[in-house]
């Protein structure tokens, strides 16, 4: 056997039980003895990498459903998901979590955006002539399960105003609200950051977490408007941008991190 | 035995510190580099500051760019590259270090006149000086100077600011604590937002032009001149508007608004035909309207 069909091996098989060709080949090749012994190192450290948080499954739901509706993502057919991953897509998923705090992000920056673009009114049902269509079929199972408001607009093409005020009335008990779902999101991201090194910079990073301190009190002034003013709508705006903008922050400092180790 | 131990001491520190104190000064001189690059037709730009440093870009009659690169130590990795008409330039840091001026890679560019620039850097000034050509700069806590710049122009901070003289075109300033000054503009579409710092427009309206420019807490003033035209929409949550223009103020021509009282929370209005639209908020922070004399 050859450096290159061991290597193949590898990328077939990973670290089960090589072929007794393969491993007569590793028994004698230095260079290949090198190399599983890289990746055994990258495997086993990539394992001590603390896990991070997840977002809640409702993100990724929404996120989805959004993305399907807009024809960005299309569903594969089921053969394609159950064909066997290579053995370096086994070692990325180890790196998942720190992937999903960056999803994450972008999750709340584009229901920040969303709820900004899409308040939910209050107005009565009878008076929404209009209602924006959804740009795709979603399926009606699917449509269940979307508990966020990003969902919303669609039942309210066709249903009775009773039908629709009960409807509405149990979804909204159910759902977080927009501001409680970025909120919430950006402060699960937010948790990994006093312990990261960002830039390796003293002047970047305490221009950065400077930065994130303003946008927290910004966050909290706009906060406390709402809780004592929940029809401020102009308050509900401001809260949102800063919400985007501590979105790109946060996945800039992470950024910063990453590249930095 | 202590004046002993002590001079003892003294004498070993003496020269210890004083090597210390010159080990910055031996260590590694600035490395200084020219790179010389033909170009045909509208070149791009693409400088990625990772480190800390300078951005200088200027403008000559020549179809020719000139990058002078200079590094504080040998610790920062300095990669120019030419692609056809795009230069991409690329700074970074070789090891993680945090001593201030260690890691810092200044350039300076002198680029055609019409050129297209991305850049991007961590603390160091960005400044550009007659250039036309579309441009998006990018800072963390640098700030970015514009003298004489056409093009639609995106500038994006954390916390620097932004000093725009006499630009053209298009003009998008997003920063958190940054502040903007734009300053004798002749801008046609003008879009400022900024958490908590503070923005100055000071100049004319084009005709048909859109301004739109917010801050969460900071003050927002605008500075018109008399023969400006434009319908103007100032609003701020918990802040004051403080008109100080109320004499060129007329009540909106274009919608059944009206307020132009001192110290109120919005105002509408128009100057001249209001042919401009000018929409100037905040969250709690004040808006200022003057004319210029």
């Amino acid at each position: 056997m050859q450096c290159k069909e061991l290597e193949e091996v590898l990328e077939q098989d990973g670290f089960s039980p090589l072929p007794l060709a393969a491993r007569e080949h590793l028994a004698s090749c230095s260079a290949c003895q090198g190399l599983v012994a890289d990746l055994t190192t990258i495997v086993a450290s990539a394992r001590q990498i603390p896990a991070e948080l997840d977002p809640p499954d409702r993100i990724w739901i929404s996120l989805q459903s959004q993305l399907r509706a807009e024809g960005i993502i299309i569903d594969q057919p089921a053969v394609v998901a159950e064909q066997r991953a290579p053995w370096w897509q086994n070692i990325s998923a180890l790196f998942r979590p720190r992937v999903l705090v960056s999803a994450g992000v972008a999750a709340a920056l584009t229901l920040a955006v969303y709820f900004q673009t899409h308040k939910p009114t209050e107005v009565p049902v009878a008076a929404t002539v209009v209602a924006p269509a959804p740009k795709a079929e979603v399926p009606a199972a699917e449509r269940a399960n979307q508990v966020t408001p990003a969902s919303a607009p669609a039942p309210l093409q066709q249903a009775s105003a009773a039908t629709h005020t009960s409807a509405h009335d149990s979804a909204t008990s159910l759902r977080p609200s927009p501001s409680e779902l970025a909120g919430t999101t950006l402060m699960n991201v937010e948790q990994d950051v006093p312990s990261m090194q960002l830039a390796g910079n003293s002047a970047v990073d305490t221009s950065l977490r400077q930065n994130l301190r303003t946008l927290n009190e910004f966050i909290a002034e706009c906060q406390q408007r709402l809780k004592q003013n929940p029809q401020d709508e102009v308050a509900r705006e401001y809260l949102y941008s800063a919400y985007q903008q501590k979105a790109e922050l946060l996945s800039a400092m992470m950024e910063s991190g990453r590249s930095e180790h | 035995m202590y004046r002993t131990i002590d001079r003892r001491v003294l004498g070993l520190l003496g020269p210890g510190l004083l090597f210390i104190a010159a080990s910055p000064l031996l260590a590694s001189p600035p490395e200084h580099k020219d790179s010389r690059f033909i170009v045909k037709n509208r070149p791009v730009v693409v400088l990625q500051n990772i480190v800390d440093g300078r951005i200088e870009v200027k403008s000559w009659k020549n179809h020719e760019i000139l990058v002078t690169s200079t590094a504080a130590s040998d610790k920062v990795d300095i990669d120019i590259e030419q692609v056809g008409d795009r230069i991409d330039i690329s700074a970074s840091a070789m090891v993680a270090s945090s001593q201030p001026h260690d890691i810092e890679a200044n350039f300076q560019l002198t680029v055609p006149e019409e050129t297209e620039l991305q850049l991007r850097t961590q603390t160091g000034l960005i400044y550009v000086e007659q250039v036309n050509g579309d441009m998006k700069l990018q800072s963390v806590a640098g700030d970015v100077h514009l003298k004489e710049v056409s093009g639609y122009i995106i500038v994006k901070t954390a916390g620097g600011s932004l000093v725009c003289n006499m630009c053209g075109g298009k003009l998008e300033f997003t920063s958190i604590s940054g502040s903007a000054q734009v300053l004798a503009p002749a801008l046609t579409s003008v879009n400022l937002m900024t958490t908590t710092g503070n923005i100055l427009y000071d100049g004319d309206f084009v005709r048909t032009g859109l301004y739109t420019m917010n801050s969460g807490r900071g003050l927002v003033e605008v500075r018109f001149s008399g023969s400006n035209s434009f319908d103007l929409n100032a609003h701020t949550n918990l802040g004051n508007v403080d008109n100080q223009a109320a004499a060129f103020l007329k009540p909106d021509t274009h919608s059944s608004r009206h307020s132009t009282q001192k110290f109120a929370h919005s105002l509408f209005g128009t100057v001249g035909q209001g042919l401009a639209k000018v929409e100037l908020s905040s969250y709690s922070g004040t808006i200022r309207i003057l004319k210029r004399n």
